[in-house]
């Protein structure tokens, strides 16, 4: 196994009074995705500022590629690439002058900012000002900016917020390109279905503590019911049978009904992530 | 700290600044309030008297007035153009020497001298001109003055109101330049969230900071500099001038800087502006009042800079005789930077948890 990318050992964070983050432990590896999944407030951008530097843990230590982040060193800055929850580009530089100034500090002499701008469809609109693009092309160029390093580690805090079904698939994409290219991921989002379809482990984080981290699959099947839905016609209606798979009989009845001339669809009833987290929290993602 | 980047950000903060209206504000202020000071008081509208003359004949007086300091001298072929000349006030006075004007003189022919006045020209212009006609004619002759004029002044000797206002109009580049377009440079950063986007990269706050205080220090520069050609105050030791305006422009932007760090937005920036304005302002005052007690200026910190150009600049001295104002600024300028220090980290820290 190699070693981690993002090595995070109980750190904590407090804002005054409130705990924002609690003895947080956990690691990425290269080629991973791990997915935050929590409610807003939840501590996710906290621990994403300060595993980025931009603000120190109270306790515990992490490492970023094998330093500590304390250390305030350019040489892991020069390796990571952030995506903000707030879009804080320049709004009166082009698409193009933005990529190519982060370029600049990353120490990039050739940088190709514009394939950058092609990755994320927005090659057309390069020389325009960020002022006049909208709320999906400034989350796409918020992405581009973060890959301009072609960064070791990437931190994504909550990068598809907001947008359409179609911008939100876009910038999925390019994230499991990045993680395929090599990058440690870690993402932050409330939407279980980003989460589910990203990563490749997802950590439920709640009021500033991680309650479960591990694959999706693992958890649908630790925490969900293990049921199939099947759906058969009934005269000229429908009805619907609910058969638990751990039960004893469940599969002879299965196959009884798979053989009925009235079958028409059987579903299986896994969890979803949602279901789970509430399960482990007693409360939604979205709040 | 790294010089590269400090240069990369700096480089970006000079391409954007055209692009920023307080920016643009900052180098138009300085120009416009000169010509609106100079229009008032001074003299840059109040050009030399002009005079025209067609010289028939090779006359002594034309020869004197090329010779005169004071007077533009036009000199042409054409009566009729001499006149409409002088009807559109393209001139102040025309003067029409037919041949033979000086011998007449000589002879004590009483020969008829045309001398046409333009009744749009200045009272002042047309007194000099004619005073200086009726002299050269009269020194042709070869005559004294019938009169002796003692001249006696009254009033304490001092510089006019023109000139002492050049230290307001200097003011008002290096506050607008160096401490307006600093602070509200790096306050933009900061609301935009820009400034921790660069703080994710290679850059440090070191080197950000530091290319704030270049951006706000090399236009102050540029900007006093050019108040001071403008108001015709740039004097003969330029390198000299150079160097005590560098040192106000560096004071001057590392205010800017500190203002900037300190504040959150913009309304916090405009407000400590606003707020401490009469404090940076009050040593103009007296230069415009020189009877003032001067030893009060000295209590505000932008008299440290604002002598120094004064003297060398306005007053054509030597940067000897300031050295002790150039040291005190210079100081504070340093003693400054670990007071930014100290907030910017402060302030990151009150960013990333807003944020």
């Amino acid at each position: 196994m190699t070693a981690p990318a993002i090595q995070v050992e109980s750190i904590s964070f407090n804002y005054g009074d409130i705990q924002a983050v609690k003895n947080v432990t956990f690691d990425v590896q290269p080629g991973e995705i791990l997915g935050f999944l929590g409610p807003n407030g939840a501590g996710k951008s906290t621990t994403i500022k300060m595993l980025t530097g931009q603000m120190a843990p109270k306790s515990g230590v992490a490492r970023i590629l094998g330093k500590d982040i304390t250390a305030d060193d350019p040489e892991i800055q020069a390796q990571i690439g952030v995506c903000f929850e707030e879009k804080n580009l320049y709004l009166n530089m082009s698409g193009l002058e933005n990529l190519d100034f982060f370029a600049s500090l990353f120490g990039i002499k050739d940088a190709d900012s514009m394939e950058v701008l092609r990755r994320v469809g927005l090659a057309d609109r390069a020389k325009d000002r960020v002022h006049s693009y909208s709320k999906g092309m400034r989350q796409r160029m918020m992405i581009s900016r973060a890959f301009i390093n072609k960064p070791t580690v990437l931190f994504l805090d909550e990068p598809t917020d907001g947008l359409d079904p179609v911008t939100s698939a876009a910038i999925r994409k390019t994230i499991k390109e990045e993680a395929e290219r090599g990058a440690a991921v870690l993402l932050t989002t409330h939407d279980m279905f980003e989460a589910d379809e990203l990563s490749d482990r997802v950590a439920f984080i709640n009021e500033g503590e991680i309650v479960a981290l591990d694959t999706a699959e693992n958890l649908k099947l630790k925490y969900g019911k293990r049921s199939v839905k099947v759906r058969l016609r009934d005269g000229d209606g429908v009805r619907e049978e609910h058969i638990e798979l751990e039960g004893d009989g469940s599969s002879a009845r299965l196959a009884e009904l798979a053989a009925s001339p009235d079958l028409m669809t059987i579903h299986t009833e896994e969890a979803t992530l949602e279901a789970i987290f509430i399960e482990l929290t007693g409360r939604g993602l979205e709040g | 700290m790294s010089p590269k980047l400090t240069w990369k950000v700096l480089r970006k903060d000079l391409a954007l600044g055209p692009r920023s209206p307080i920016f643009l504000w900052a180098i138009v202020l300085p120009f416009a309030l000169t010509l609106i000071l100079q229009f008032t008081f001074g003299s840059l509208f109040n050009p030399e008297p002009r005079l025209g003359i067609v010289d028939g004949g090779d006359s002594e007086i034309t020869a004197q007035v090329e010779d005169m300091k004071g007077i533009s001298l036009t000199l042409l072929d054409d009566a009729e153009e001499l006149k409409s000349n002088v009807e559109a006030n393209d001139l102040d006075a025309g003067l029409i020497l037919p041949a033979g004007f000086d011998q007449a003189v000589k002879d004590g022919e009483r020969p008829e001298l045309q001398f046409y006045i333009s009744g749009e020209s200045y009272a002042s212009n047309r007194i000099i001109l004619s005073v200086t006609a009726i002299d050269l004619v009269r020194g042709l002759e070869g005559s004294k003055a019938p009169v002796t004029v003692d001249v006696v002044s009254y009033g304490t000797a001092g510089l006019p109101i023109s000139v002492r206002l050049t230290p307001v109009i200097v003011f008002y580049a290096l506050v607008m330049a160096g401490i307006f377009v600093t602070g509200s440079n790096l306050v933009e950063e900061k609301e935009q969230g820009t400034f921790m986007a660069m703080l994710v990269t290679p850059a440090r706050i070191g080197d950000i900071l530091a290319a704030k205080w270049m951006l706000g220090t090399l236009l102050a520069s540029v900007l006093a500099a050019a108040t001071l050609v403008l108001n015709q105050a740039l004097g003969s030791n330029w390198l000299q001038v150079f160097v005590v305006v560098a040192v106000a422009a560096g004071l001057s932007s590392m205010i800017g800087l500190l203002m900037g760090t300190f504040a959150k937005d913009s309304t916090i920036m405009f407000g400590l502006v606003k707020g401490l304005g009469i404090f940076l302002f009050a040593p103009t005052l007296f230069y415009i009042f020189p009877q003032w007690p001067q030893w009060i200026a000295k209590l505000f910190p932008l008299y440290w800079i604002l002598e120094p150009i004064w003297r060398v600049s306005i007053l054509g001295g030597s940067i000897s005789e300031v050295w002790v104002e150039l040291v005190v600024a210079v100081g504070i300028t340093v003693a400054l930077v670990p007071v930014i220090g100290l907030v910017a980290r402060r302030v990151q820290a009150q960013m990333a948890s807003a944020g």
